[in-house]
């Protein structure tokens, strides 16, 4: 299904809880909506170099060729194994994190402590752009890697140094983070408001 | 006891030892590589505060390289012109000898007049009083560098006119200068030897003080290359270094030390700014406080600039303010203050009075508004690192003593505050 916002790495939006809503933790559904369901294959890696897995990611798509190797310059790589927290949730969040490759699961905990999964990310899906940008963020889901994962992370520090340094690329890039932000925000208010308009269905059910 | 408790202590020890190990490793480094030290740490303080200007010329698409190469021209060009105006100011042999007469006979003449001294040098006001145990051999040694040697009277003498040297007086002011000088000198050591010889004794001893020793042209070179290379190597990189660094760091790890590195850019960043700025400042109120007493503007200038220079060592840009206050107070002749209080006599005084307002804004004004927080160390700290620092490494030690100390503070601080943050510990 192809969705109105074309974000890599979100195939297809959850604006319906799953029928399983007895597993799930019902509060989560719109935080599900920002991300997409498990997808049923991996993404191999699209990209040779670095900088030409950079021109495929939404982010970044529209920087010319200079512009990509100076974030190239920048960029941290990192990879983690089977299992591994990328990152977990109510920890201070400082980067942000573009999937390279491997499959990223995003969970969060529920009301009753156990962990519910949000969705599945595949190459070239960007996530908790709000740490790159925000003050004090704090995670409000974790990620974990499914099987080896190799993902880019750029930090707000590192941002911060592109904004003295090169005001022009900085401004391109905060522009897109801002504008991707935008279109979350937007998909969790339309599953929130898809989700409470389906309660009196339910309860007439 | 099972198999994995065993196991599981036996890799304990194995990694305290491993730890063990990799610390009397890198403090052997660290000691056996402690001369590349200072070297390096300067250059790459040199790199830290050029790279926003090589950044400049990226941005205006110049390639990295060649930012590089002409920003070493611009260097190379500075100290060619500011070596040529060293040198076109540096006195010749014959101008050294007759600064160096004309130094000590103000310098005597001042003396005596503000200490109101009689004509065998012993008895004086109160001021004379008071502090004269503390400034006789502080005026003796001064003397003993400043009064020429026989050698030098016999080339100052060929050096003047012919027949001025037995001319009457008055008619070479700068033969009478010298011949009060060997006069002043006499009469001095006279008034020593009648003092009691408890009074004389650090006078000895003042002048048996040790020199350091003189550092050899190779070892000089060595670390003027080593700082180079250093410097050229860490502009030339594009944050690979800081990547590289934060690679070797696990995953868990990996956001606190991102963040503990931006904090320790920042801390070093505005240490950088803001030292620049109170330099700049601190020159500016010396040119204006000095002129405003009477010190030709171009003097007071180039005291302006040595006192903005040398305030980047904690406590020393006061220091040089002084110092070539006082010098100047003491070779100027001819002084036209726009001030009607400021006489000749008073100079000196004024000079000092106008150094300590100078310092006085710097402590009060200039380092709470620039520096702000930036660096936020006690005095005494201060003190004993830059002391510490001169100890260990000398001038440059001194140089270094203060984003040294702030490094490491922001350093363990942040640490503490990401790991805390992050449950880490």
């Amino acid at each position: 299904m192809k969705t109105k916002f074309d974000l890599p790495g979100i195939k297809k939006l959850l604006l319906r809880r799953p029928a399983d809503t007895e597993s799930l933790d019902a509060s989560a559904a719109p935080a599900r909506a920002l991300f997409g369901p498990t997808p049923e294959t991996a993404v191999a890696e699209k990209g040779s170099s670095l900088v030409d897995f950079l021109k495929q990611v939404t982010l970044f798509e529209d920087l010319g060729r200079r512009d990509l190797r100076r974030l190239a310059r920048i960029v941290h790589e990192r990879d983690y194994h089977d299992g591994e927290y990328i990152f977990q949730e109510g920890k201070p969040g400082a980067t942000f994190f573009v999937l390279r490759r491997g499959l990223i699961e995003v969970v969060r905990e529920g009301s009753s402590g156990t962990e519910v999964p949000l969705a599945m990310l595949e190459p070239p899906a960007s996530f908790e752009e709000s740490a790159a940008m925000g003050a004090e963020s704090v995670r409000w889901f974790s990620a974990r890697a499914r099987g080896p994962v190799s993902l880019l992370t750029l930090g707000k520090s590192d941002l911060d140094a592109l904004s003295v340094n090169f005001p022009l690329l900085a401004n391109k890039v905060l522009m897109r983070l801002a504008g991707i932000m935008a279109i979350r925000f937007r998909m969790l208010l339309d599953a929130q408001y898809l989700k409470e308009s389906e309660k009196p269905q339910e309860t007439d059910q | 006891m099972t198999l994995a408790d065993t196991s599981s202590r036996a890799g304990v020890v194995f990694k305290s030892l491993a730890a063990a190990a990799g610390v009397v490793l890198g403090a052997y480094l660290v000691w056996g590589l402690r001369s590349l030290i200072v070297p390096a740490t300067v250059g790459g303080l040199l790199a830290y505060i050029c790279r926003p200007l090589v950044a400049r010329l990226e941005r205006s698409r110049v390639p990295r390289g060649v930012a590089i190469v002409l920003l070493l021209l611009v260097f190379v060009l500075a100290a060619l012109v500011i070596v040529n105006r060293i040198r076109a100011v540096m006195p010749s042999d014959a101008d050294a000898l007759e600064l160096r007469i004309r130094a000590l006979y103000t310098l005597n003449h001042r003396y005596e007049a503000l200490m109101g001294l009689d004509r065998p040098l012993t008895r004086g006001n109160r001021i004379y009083r008071l502090m004269h145990d503390d400034l006789d051999p502080l005026l003796d040694r001064v003397g003993q560098l400043l009064a020429l040697t026989p050698e030098e009277r016999a080339q100052f003498v060929a050096s003047r006119p012919r027949g001025a040297h037995d001319a009457p007086a008055g008619s070479d002011r700068l033969v009478e200068y010298e011949r009060a000088n060997v006069e002043t000198l006499e009469r001095r050591a006279r008034a020593a030897l009648a003092e009691p010889a408890t009074k004389s004794a650090p006078r000895s001893l003042a002048a048996s003080a040790p020199t350091p020793a003189a550092q050899t042209p190779l070892a000089a070179l060595g670390d003027i290359l080593s700082t180079w290379i250093m410097f050229l190597f860490l502009l030339r990189d594009t944050g690979e270094i800081k990547r590289g660094l934060l690679r070797t760091v696990p995953n868990r790890l990996f956001e606190p030390a991102l963040n503990v590195l931006a904090d320790l850019d920042r801390a070093l960043g505005d240490y950088v700014r803001g030292l620049f700025l109170e330099c700049c400042l601190l020159g500016l109120t010396v040119v204006l406080l000095l002129t405003l007493i009477g010190v030709p503007l171009q003097w007071a200038i180039a005291i302006g600039i040595f006192t903005g220079a040398t305030n980047v060592i904690p406590y020393m840009g006061f220091a040089a303010a002084l110092l070539s206050g006082l010098a100047y107070a003491l070779l100027a002749e001819d002084i036209r203050p726009p001030l009607p209080m400021v006489s000749s006599e008073n100079f000196v005084i004024w000079v000092i009075v106008a150094v300590a307002l100078a310092e006085l804004l710097k402590n009060v004004v200039y380092e709470p508004i620039v520096l702000g927080g930036a660096v936020n160390l006690h005095p005494l700290v201060v003190v004993i690192g830059v002391l510490g620092g001169a100890v260990l490494f000398g001038l440059v030690g001194m140089l270094l003593a203060v984003p040294t100390i702030t490094v490491v503070k922001v350093l363990v601080s942040s640490t503490a505050r990401q790991l805390k943050a992050y449950g880490l510990i």
